[in-house]
């Protein structure tokens, strides 16, 4: 198809010839700077479009990092006013029994004892001791 | 995508001598190769057009190099066939920009006490050497048609080279020209008649 959307003239065409001429006598210099700008616009056209699926690379540590703050948000706002998060020993009592059960669940010894807790086992030998301790007296 | 499949690769691929690119799809490649081949086929052209717009050589590479990127970085993503028109209306806007600002900057250096030359670059001798491809008495006539006509269309109205530039030498239709500049089909019309009625009133001895 004809670019032009008429026949050119001999004017025309004349010109359009020595335009062309004027286009491949354009000089190595030139022809490399060119060469180098179009380059780094390709370059720049390869980084603009990234892949989709790069931006479900940071999902994990994104919904770490939500979930964490998500934590601090629920624990800051269950915290009563004008209270130190965390309480001394002295200050443990029936009012603070979480306090307790802290302790109790950071101490593993503990835990496997409560595990394996044998109640009339115990029983027993406090009955046991008592009944000594009454033959003694 | 299947029109780029077709398309040679007369280039290197640009991208992947960057080691910070990384492209795995296959059609982003393809289309990477596309655009460097539209913009290995325009850049001569769009530097003669910018050069007749701005009569500097570093400039017009910079506004050429400046479309370049605006086009990469803005329309990479249309399609291909869009991809002239839009380049020629990057670069004609940028051309106006840049003859505006030397407006300016020409008024105020003129108010300035000092001023010397030193824009004036050396001539590179390399550059300008003859193409040797071509008997002299041909080269001569050739340079002496050449001479005259990038004098004449470099005096034409802006609007009437433009017209001129677009239709002649990088073979836009009406539509697209029309796309390029910014104005109706009619008014491309317009300023490419006009364009070549000065143009023949100069030098028709020489083209006729």
């Amino acid at each position: 198809m004809n670019p032009l959307d008429e026949p050119l003239t001999a004017f025309e065409r004349n010109a359009r010839t020595v335009l062309e001429e004027s286009v491949r006598r354009i000089d190595g210099r030139t022809r490399s700077r060119l060469n180098q700008a179009r380059q780094a616009a390709v370059a720049a056209a390869a980084k603009k479009r990234a892949p989709w699926w790069r931006g479900f690379t940071l999902m994990p540590a994104a919904g770490a990092a939500a979930a964490a703050v998500l934590v601090m948000v629920v624990m800051w706002q269950r915290q009563p006013v004008g209270e130190l998060p965390l309480l001394e020993a002295s200050q443990v009592s029936a009012e603070h029994p979480a306090v307790e059960d802290i302790d109790l669940l950071a101490d593993g010894d503990a835990m496997e004892m409560m595990e394996g807790w044998d109640g009339s086992f115990y029983e027993w030998a406090a009955a046991q001791n008592d009944a000594s301790g009454e033959s003694n007296s | 995508m299947s029109e780029f499949a077709t398309l040679a690769s007369p280039y290197s691929m640009p991208a992947a001598l960057h080691g910070d690119v990384d492209l795995t799809d296959s059609s982003q490649q393809t289309r990477s190769r596309a655009l460097n081949q539209f913009l290995a086929g325009v850049e001569l052209k769009a530097f003669k057009i910018a050069q007749a717009g701005l009569r500097h050589e570093d400039d017009a590479h910079d506004a050429v190099q400046d479309a370049m990127l605006q086009l990469a970085r803005a329309y990479a993503d249309r399609p291909a066939e869009e991809w002239k028109p839009l380049f020629y209306r990057i670069l004609e806007n940028r051309i106006r920009d840049m003859q505006r600002r030397r407006t300016v900057r020409g008024r105020v250096i003129a108010w300035l006490p000092f001023r010397g030359d030193e824009d004036e670059d050396e001539p590179d001798l390399i550059a300008q050497a003859p193409s040797p491809d071509l008997e002299p008495p041909q080269r001569l006539e050739l340079d002496q048609a050449m001479s005259v006509l990038e004098k004449a269309v470099g005096e034409l109205p802006r609007r009437q080279q433009q017209a001129f530039l677009l239709r002649a030498l990088e073979g836009l239709d009406v539509a697209e020209t029309a796309t390029a500049m910014g104005c109706s089909e009619g008014s491309v019309k317009t300023h490419y008649f006009r364009a070549v009625q000065t143009l023949r009133a100069q030098l028709g001895d020489l083209y006729v």
